[in-house]
């Protein structure tokens, strides 16, 4: 307890603090006038996800972007891919959102659908894309967002690996069980701490992928409700049984741990995953001694590899921006000023202008991607709509239940019993 | 004389607080005189932007978020009022299980070890000694900086497979790789973390240590009790108040348990939920599943349980807890 106040001073302090407050309250009020000239720029955000060397050719990009247009501040961030997530999805509720800001398609309903984005037709640069770039980009008919780069899905395999014990080069039509036989093959080959390949069980997209072989999808057609059954999931977190109980893939005491791709750790031989990864891990795994090659993923049919285009990364603007010009001068330079491309290059993916695959500079493993893609061309089909907003969720969930199978926590009967349940009450949240 | 064990601890918290209050119901009661009031005026004033803080930024969503768990609220949606819906829903909820499984298996394992540690550390540290006070510098450190982003970073990297704990332990035959790989022993690491920061409680400890009267010692000693006796018939009892202040604490401290487990397990509280903590969940379910309205049941389920141990230990602490100088205990 004070004993002693010094209250001599008290006046004279409370009329201080609230001419202070006052102040405050009056420079708060000045308003920014027409804006967009040096002196007095306008100020735009832009955020996306990546890593530092992402980070260091975009800012490399806004540099450029602001010199060339002076009435323009560019205020940039970014955040690995789920710290991003959380971050908008707390935004996204306080209608906090950046003016442009990079959007997945497994997101683009969850903010597109609530309002959130602003339709781009009209508004930023749309004839020259090239062709089916745009066909994700829409909700319900309306554009939304403008792709950055386009991936579909592949095989990304050590070639010298594959050469070098006598594994046939991977082409179309490569069936489940020939992978799977391949990488028992390879892992006992490869010796301790190496692998054929990973587990694919647990990523949502593999299983979509999966489905699609099939004839079918992940979710039904207006996306409210699961479009597989329990036990087609169960058959599904099975294909890796086999493997996974004789340790040819790596186990997730292991996997848990890695930061790295296992590509780039020289752990693993092979792996399901996006074409436009291969260019990022190449370099690393060229100073291990090795070489990555691309190939059609396994199918269950050879005339339906149930692949489609997705865009990558699309950019779109926030509904709520104050500076709509702005943000789509910035959104054009981005896609299709040749300078930004030429900067750029293809960590993004392989540019989805026009404009930016003649400006961009391949190296051979970008051209190994468009070569790929090209040589999987006639297999591309439709994509599926926009999946619910849900999908974010969902494909986090997926990858947790399927962790308890390999952990042997749950059967997979068990454990796709518990993601209906789990994925049915998110579909069921946000109806 | 030596302050009477009974004086509040002096870390300022809503436990010392009450005590304080207690001893001056009586004085409180009468009416204040003018310049008094003049005092009290100046002192709420200062402490307005204290009040205006805690209105905006903890009062105000606290409220909001007691209205949003009656509703089915989606983070972009919206939501409708539903009830009780969400109390209903937690209890066939399989994740709520799970993660009050976790928690209190850490509240169980973590509160008595890291309350023992920083006993016998304290008791340690009240001795006579030169050079005592770098001791007590040097043992407060770890509860500095184990609550950082850092620290569990490095714990991460201590409990890694072939880390430094992989490595010793398998000298004497385990076989169990990292605890961060190994959902039967992952939240050990936490636990660990947990008891290395034994700083706070220790400080309260040394406090309450240094203020048992020496004379019960010495007439102890003359009557021929030995060590143990002595910390059982004095030490303890004489301690009481102060161990109950710090079982409450960190009982209430260890339900709420999030950052290391966030940043060692993350919103899944890998591996395989094992370090899916109560409020790790709520994360998930707030800013992953953008399920707000249930979120916010959860936060408030909590609320109730902490609530609820609490007024159990205040109930059991009428006889375990001894206050000197109050006849009527």
């Amino acid at each position: 307890m004070i004993r002693h106040p010094h209250r001599l001073r008290r006046r004279s302090l409370l009329t201080g603090a609230s001419a202070a407050a006052v102040l405050a309250a009056a420079a708060a009020c000045g308003d920014d006038g027409p804006a967009g000239t040096a002196d007095d720029p306008i100020e735009i955000s832009f955020e996306w996800w990546g890593d530092e060397t992402r980070a260091d050719l975009t800012n490399q990009v806004i540099d450029l972007f602001q010199q060339k247009n002076e009435g323009i501040k560019v205020k940039a961030n970014f955040a690995d891919f789920p710290t991003y997530w959380e971050g908008m999805a707390g935004r996204m509720a306080s209608r906090d959102l950046p003016d442009v800001f990079q959007m997945d398609y497994s997101r683009l309903r969850q903010f597109g659908g609530a309002g959130m984005l602003l339709p781009l037709e009209g508004v930023v640069k749309t004839d020259d894309f090239r062709e089916g770039f745009l066909d994700t980009a829409k909700l319900d008919g309306q554009l939304i967002a403008v792709p950055a780069a386009g991936n579909t899905l592949g095989l990304i395999y050590r070639s010298d690996w594959f050469e070098q014990h006598g594994i046939a080069t991977p082409a179309p039509g490569y069936t489940w069980e020939q992978y799977g036989a391949d990488i028992a093959a390879l892992t006992p080959a490869l010796g301790e701490g190496k692998w054929g390949g990973g587990d694919w069980a647990g990523q949502y997209h593999f299983m979509e992928l999966w489905l699609r072989q099939q004839g079918g999808s992940f979710y039904t057609e207006d996306g409210k409700a699961l479009n597989f059954t329990k036990e087609q999931l169960a058959e599904w977190w099975a294909t890796t049984a086999d493997l996974y109980a004789a340790g040819n893939v790596p186990p997730v005491e292991t996997t848990i741990e890695w930061t790295e791709d296992g590509l780039v750790q020289d752990a693993l031989a092979s792996e399901i995953g996006w074409d436009n990864f291969m260019p990022g891990f190449s370099p690393t795994v060229a100073e291990n001694g090795g070489t990555l090659a691309l190939a059609a993923p396994p199918s269950l049919d050879p005339g339906n590899l149930g692949l489609y285009l997705k865009p990558s990364m699309q950019l779109v603007i926030s509904g709520t921006t104050e500076q709509p010009e702005a943000a789509a001068k910035f959104i054009d330079f981005f896609l299709g000023d040749p300078e930004a491309i030429a900067i750029l290059g293809t960590n993004r993916g392989i540019p989805a202008t026009n404009t930016g695959l003649e400006n961009v500079e391949l190296d051979e493993y970008a051209q190994a991607v468009l070569d790929y893609e090209a040589s999987v061309s006639e297999y591309l089909t439709t994509p599926p709509p926009a999946p619910p907003a849900a999908t974010g969720a969902i494909e986090v969930k997926f990858g947790e239940i399927y962790q308890q199978v390999q952990y042997a926590a749950m059967t997979t009967t068990e454990a796709a019993d518990l993601f209906f349940t789990e994925a049915e009450t998110l579909l069921a949240s946000e109806q | 004389m030596t302050a009477p064990p009974t004086a509040a601890p002096p870390a300022a918290d809503e436990a010392g607080a009450t005590a304080q209050a207690k001893k001056q119901k009586g004085a409180a009661k009468r009416r204040p005189s003018l310049s008094r009031r003049g005092e009290l005026l100046t002192g709420y004033t200062f402490m307005t932007p204290w009040i205006i803080g805690s209105l905006v930024f903890t009062v105000g969503p606290m409220l909001w978020s007691l209205y949003l768990s009656f509703t089915d609220y989606h983070l972009v949606l919206g939501g409708d009022f539903i009830g009780f819906e969400n109390y209903r829903a937690m209890f066939e909820d399989p994740m709520f299980a799970r993660a009050v499984k976790v928690t209190l298996l850490y509240v169980v394992l973590a509160v008595p070890l890291k309350l023992l540690a920083s006993l016998a550390v304290a008791m340690l540290l009240t001795q006579k000694r030169r050079g005592i006070g770098f001791y007590r510098a040097a043992f407060y450190m770890p509860s500095l900086i184990a609550m950082s982003v850092g620290m569990a970073l490095v714990w991460k990297a201590l409990f890694a497979a072939d880390g430094p704990q992989d490595q010793f332990m398998s000298l004497f035959g385990w076989e169990g790789g990292g605890f961060i790989g190994n959902p039967d022993v992952s939240i050990l690491m936490l636990v660990l973390l947990s008891v290395w920061t034994f700083g706070a409680p220790m400080v309260i400890f040394m406090a309450g240590l240094l203020q048992v009267p020496g004379e019960l010692y010495e007439a102890a000693e003359v009557d021929g009790a030995g060590k143990w006796h002595r910390f059982v018939h004095i030490t303890i009892p004489m301690l009481s108040p102060v161990i109950f202040f710090n079982v409450l604490m960190e009982t209430v401290h260890a339900f709420q348990m999030f950052g290391p487990a966030f940043i060692i397990g993350g919103t899944a509280g890998g591996p395989a939920w094992s370090t899916l903590f109560y409020t790790v969940r709520i994360y998930a379910l707030a800013f992953v599943d953008l399920r707000m309205g249930y979120a916010s049941a959860w936060a408030w389920m909590l609320v109730l349980a902490v609530g609820v141990v609490t007024l159990i230990m205040f109930r059991a602490a009428k006889n375990l807890v001894y206050y000197a100088g109050e006849d009527n205990r």
